[in-house]
């Protein structure tokens, strides 16, 4: 069993414990590629860069970067098809730079594959803090999921299948444990209502899929402090759903 | 058409071919007279009769079996070559013969005239084929419509033939095709109200030689477009439909009187079918010219508003970069800048969204969704904006969970919208409100606060676009779309957004959707 790691209350060594080797950046705007460079130079040895999809592409093939910051607006190949490019050989995190909020867009970018998305105008500080979430999961192995989550007084322990609160179990019904095991599972990432239909349900078409939503409502009650003001199962309004990492 | 002329060339040849005839077959049998009997020669005369009859019509018939009466008489019957009758039952033959000739003739001659109106009749269905084909075979409407007048004038005869659309007889402008004989000059430009009458009542109606319009009384008939009698016509208005609906005018004029004669009337009333039909062509085809061009239209309004968003966001985003790192510095302008450039986006956002929802390309995805997910999206996105403030949310935990069919990013973006609003408006210390019942077959989400409320004569325009009350601080940091953007979204959706003055002071505005029954709460329950 692989606990969530204690992380240390301050944020400088929080920073300097994700640094990647190579972090790639696909952006035809050079001030917004430079201002992508200056927000991202510490969290790597070296930042390379790539003004156009094909380019990006050659680019990550060659340089097998530990992370991709890919603008969709690129004046060669659609970003929906670069990203759908680089996932068919390589599962490095992938963080999508959108001029567009349309959510469905974001979607279809989550589905096909990217990790996280952010909309432009963006604050530097923001992408900044996305890329280190997105490494610090990459580098901790990735695929390995945790197998418990802490948050505060609840514990979720997903070997012995059990949800507590302060000691006292929480009872849930399968599908309420199979949506948050499913969370848990992917914790830090966005999942599309798609992905979580897919994973809950394993694909089988029926009613009771389009109350997702009311599924995870019932499962908040039993679990958030506050409903109201969810603070384990963000909503990603439009997206999906994510469960974030206690910090 | 049957009428008596004077004969023309073809009749004259007849009257002579067949008056030698008549001549020759007389020498002849005068020469053997004393061996063939009354009966033969009788005979012999009735096939002239017949002959002439067929060849040269009624009248020449009828001369030839008058010939033959007086020659009877004269030559064959006793005493011979003299006017005189011997016996009474001589009389009573040559009666015979005449009646017999008069008979004969009269049946022939019909005979031709019905061959005769056959051939018109197919000779009319030639000619409207022909129309038909040049209505439909001409590459472009008008062109095919210009082709019409010609034709009609052709064949219906007049110096000029024009046909007028007119738009459910809203009158008529100028003619959409005109037929003129060449070097003829525009006849008469003073038809105009008449043609307007004619496209308003579906009536035809006539100009008379002397000038004076005679109007229909009533609606014409398939067979008879025109359904007036006037021997005196000059021009001819005809009005044009299609399934009942008037579409246009067929005006048709002469220098000389028209005759409008059954036949001609059935014939313009067939061609007047085919103009309907043309100028529906020419229509239909202006109107899928015209829905072409409005979806080219909307097309380039998407490129331009999805461009205009890019090439604003994309400098705003390096501002705001360079900003921030300037404001990490310790450069107070910096983050002034960096407030500022935040300002802006929101506004193009709003912008934007506005020029979407009002061009009607905003889509929206109605799906079921809780109140209470909605509400916890709502407190997270205003967190940062409270400041120490509080946000009130009630919701009933002891009730099954709310469900609503609405879109959630946008409905987010009403009550965020709302909300901001609030916290902007109202005192500090005052908590705002946000709340969710059902109601029958209503969601309800109230937002309430206790600002200063909006006055009375305000609140008929607290929805309009860049609308801000009067009572409100200068400079509140939005451009005053949030609530026109918020009426929009909930307009979109199919629910209602109004606005009520609290009770004890304050605004609260109520945003309605559609609600839903919660499915059936799962049997078994697990770990």
């Amino acid at each position: 069993m692989i606990e969530t790691p204690v992380v240390p209350r301050r944020a400088d060594a929080q920073e300097a414990a994700v640094r990647a080797r190579t972090i790639l950046i696909i952006e035809d705007e050079p001030p917004i590629r430079r201002a992508i460079r200056n927000a991202l130079h510490e969290m790597a040895e070296r930042v390379i860069e790539a003004e156009a999809g094909a380019e990006g592409i050659d680019l990550a093939a060659a340089e097998r970067p530990e992370l991709v910051v890919l603008d969709l607006g690129l004046p060669d190949v659609a970003g929906l098809d670069v990203c759908i490019e680089i996932r068919r050989w390589a599962n490095m995190p992938i963080v999508v730079l959108s001029a567009r909020a349309a959510e469905q867009e974001k979607v279809l970018l989550l589905n096909a594959g990217a990790d996280d998305y952010v909309t432009k105008p963006f604050s530097p500080r923001e992408l900044a803090a996305r890329v280190r979430a997105q490494l610090r999961r990459g580098l901790a192995g990735g695929p390995p999921a945790a197998q418990s989550l802490v948050a505060g007084d609840l514990v979720i322990d997903l070997a012995r299948r059990s949800v507590e609160r302060a000691g006292r179990p929480i009872h849930l019904t399968p599908l309420e444990w199979d949506i948050l095991r499913t969370l848990v599972a992917h914790a830090g990432r966005t999942l599309t209502h798609q992905q979580l239909f897919d994973a809950v349900w394993r694909r089988q078409f029926g009613n009771p899929q389009q109350y997702l939503r009311v599924y995870i409502t019932n499962l908040r009650r039993k679990i958030e402090a506050d409903p109201t003001r969810p603070q384990l199962i963000v909503t990603e309004p439009g997206v999906g759903y994510r469960i974030d990492p206690p910090r | 058409m049957r009428r008596l002329r004077w004969p023309t060339a073809p009749r004259l040849r007849a009257w002579l071919l067949w008056s030698a005839i008549y001549v020759v077959a007389t020498v002849v049998m005068r020469s053997a007279r004393e061996e063939t009997g009354d009966s033969h020669v009788a005979l012999l005369y009735l096939l002239i009769v017949l002959g002439g009859s067929a060849a040269g019509g009624r009248a020449l018939g009828f001369a030839l079996a008058c010939a033959g009466f007086l020659a009877i008489d004269y030559f064959f019957q006793l005493p011979y070559d003299r006017f005189s009758v011997a016996k009474s039952l001589d009389w009573s033959a040559l009666l015979v013969f005449l009646a017999t000739s008069a008979v004969t003739s009269e049946l022939v001659t019909r005979a031709l005239a019905q061959a005769e109106a056959a051939r018109g009749r197919a000779d009319e269905v030639a000619r409207l084929s022909h129309l038909g084909s040049q209505a439909l075979n001409a590459g472009r409407a008008q062109d095919a419509l210009a082709t019409l007048a010609e034709v009609i004038r052709a064949t219906v005869g007049g110096v000029e033939c024009e046909i007028y659309a007119t738009d459910d007889g809203a009158g008529a402008g100028a003619p959409a095709a005109q037929a003129r004989v060449a070097g003829e000059r525009h006849a008469a430009s003073d038809d105009h109200a008449l043609v307007a009458w004619v496209a308003h009542h579906a009536r035809a109606a006539v100009v008379q030689a002397d000038g004076t319009a005679l109007r229909a009384s009533a609606p014409g008939t398939d067979e008879d477009a025109i359904g007036l009698s006037a021997p005196d016509a000059r021009t001819v208005l005809v009005p044009l439909q299609v399934a009942g609906r008037t579409v246009g005018v067929l005006r048709l004029a002469d220098r000389l009187r028209m005759p409008l004669d059954p036949a001609r009337r059935r014939f313009l009333s067939a061609l007047a079918y085919y103009a309907a039909l043309g100028v529906e062509r020419v229509r239909l085809v202006a109107e899928a010219e015209r829905a072409e061009g409005l979806r080219e239209a909307d097309r380039l309004k998407d490129l331009v508003l999805a461009s205009v968003s890019h090439d604003l966001r994309t400098p705003l985003t390096a501002i705001k970069a360079l900003a921030q790192s300037s404001a990490a510095r310790g450069d107070e302008n910096a983050r002034v800048i960096e407030e500022q450039v935040d300002r802006l986006s929101r506004f193009v956002a709003d912008i934007l969204d506005l020029s979407r929802l009002k061009g009607g390309v905003f889509p929206v995805t109605l799906e079921p969704n809780t109140a209470e997910d909605l509400v916890g999206a709502v407190t997270r996105q205003v967190q940062p904006l409270l400041a120490g403030r509080t946000l009130a949310t009630s919701v009933d935990m002891s009730q099954p969970v709310l469900v609503g069919r609405f879109d959630f990013v946008q409905t987010l973006r009403i009550l965020g919208n709302l909300v901001e609003n609030a916290i902007r408006y109202s005192p500090p210390e005052a908590p705002v409100e946000l709340g969710v019942t059902r109601d029958g077959d209503a969601l309800v989400f109230v937002v309430a606060d206790r600002g200063p409320g909006i006055p009375v004569p305000e609140r008929a325009h607290l929805f309009e676009p860049f609308y801000r009350a009067t009572n409100s601080a200068p400079d509140v940091g939005r451009a005053g779309l949030g609530l026109s953007i918020a009426r929009h979204l909930a307009d979109a959706q199919g629910g209602r957004l109004r606005y009520e003055a609290r009770a004890g002071g304050g605004s609260s505005f109520i945003l309605e959707l559609e609600a839903l029954d919660a499915p059936a709460p799962e049997a078994e329950e697990a770990l």
